[in-house]
């Protein structure tokens, strides 16, 4: 477990799983990938905090996979139904945000502009704010210059 | 005295070089990963995430914004294909 290696050792031709299937059926799934789930990191974060916060304490206590399976559900239900609720009210803007982080190697500091009119229409539409926590001054995607402050 | 022009012409070719290979070379990279600059800087997250997105999506840099993954998604691991190690 200390290094990650892809899956390389894998067998070639037609290949049918000897595992049997599972008992219950597969459970849905986050189906938003890495850029849209950057750019709404930090709303994630606050409409889904009590969740989150279940299954960290969860996994600190075992870091069993199988022992945090019911909290690991209730982060993808909330996680989904964010994303079903940016969907509806504030698409254009995420997506804007999120293909311009693909642009730049996914680092905020680089999206600021299309940042602001998504978190303008979060907090508008959906009443979410993006918070840094242990911010000092102003947060970095508040200032209006980053070079001279 | 004149401008010495054929000591130019090096330069010219030498740049020339430069900026054609440079440009065939940029061309190869966006187009490899789809019209868009490459990653660079990427640690295991990085890495996770990018395998992530190519089982949720099909291509290398493509995103997708839905709420629920296809149902291909749960059993398109390449980690159940791998080798048993004895």
């Amino acid at each position: 477990m200390s290094t990650f290696r892809e899956a390389s050792h894998i067998t070639t031709g037609k290949f049918v799983d000897p595992t049997p299937a599972p008992a219950e059926a597969a459970h849905p799934e986050v189906g938003a990938t890495s850029a849209p789930l950057k750019s709404a990191a930090f709303f994630i974060g606050s409409y889904c905090k009590d969740y989150n916060e279940d299954f960290m304490l969860c996994k600190e206590e075992n870091n069993d996979p199988a022992h945090c399976l019911k909290e690991g559900r209730k982060v993808t239900r909330c996680a989904m139904d964010l994303i079903t609720k940016l969907r509806e009210n504030c698409e254009k803007e995420w997506e804007a945000h999120y293909k311009c982080l693909e642009k730049h190697n996914q680092e905020y500091y680089a999206c600021r502009k299309p940042e602001r009119t998504f978190n303008e229409c979060v907090f508008s539409k959906l009443k979410l704010e993006k918070v840094i926590p242990g911010a000092s001054n102003t947060p970095v995607h508040l200032r209006e210059n980053t070079i001279y402050n | 005295m004149p401008v010495p022009f054929e000591a130019l012409i090096p330069l010219g070719l030498i740049t020339g070089f430069f900026g054609v290979s440079g440009f065939f070379f940029q061309k190869l990279k966006t187009s490899i990963n789809e019209g868009q600059p490459p990653r660079f800087g990427l640690d295991r997250w990085d890495r996770v995430m990018l395998d992530r997105d190519y089982r949720l999506t099909g291509t290398q840099r493509g995103q997708a914004h839905e709420t629920a993954a296809p149902s291909a998604f749960s059993t398109n691991s390449a980690w159940n294909l791998e080798k048993e190690h004895l």
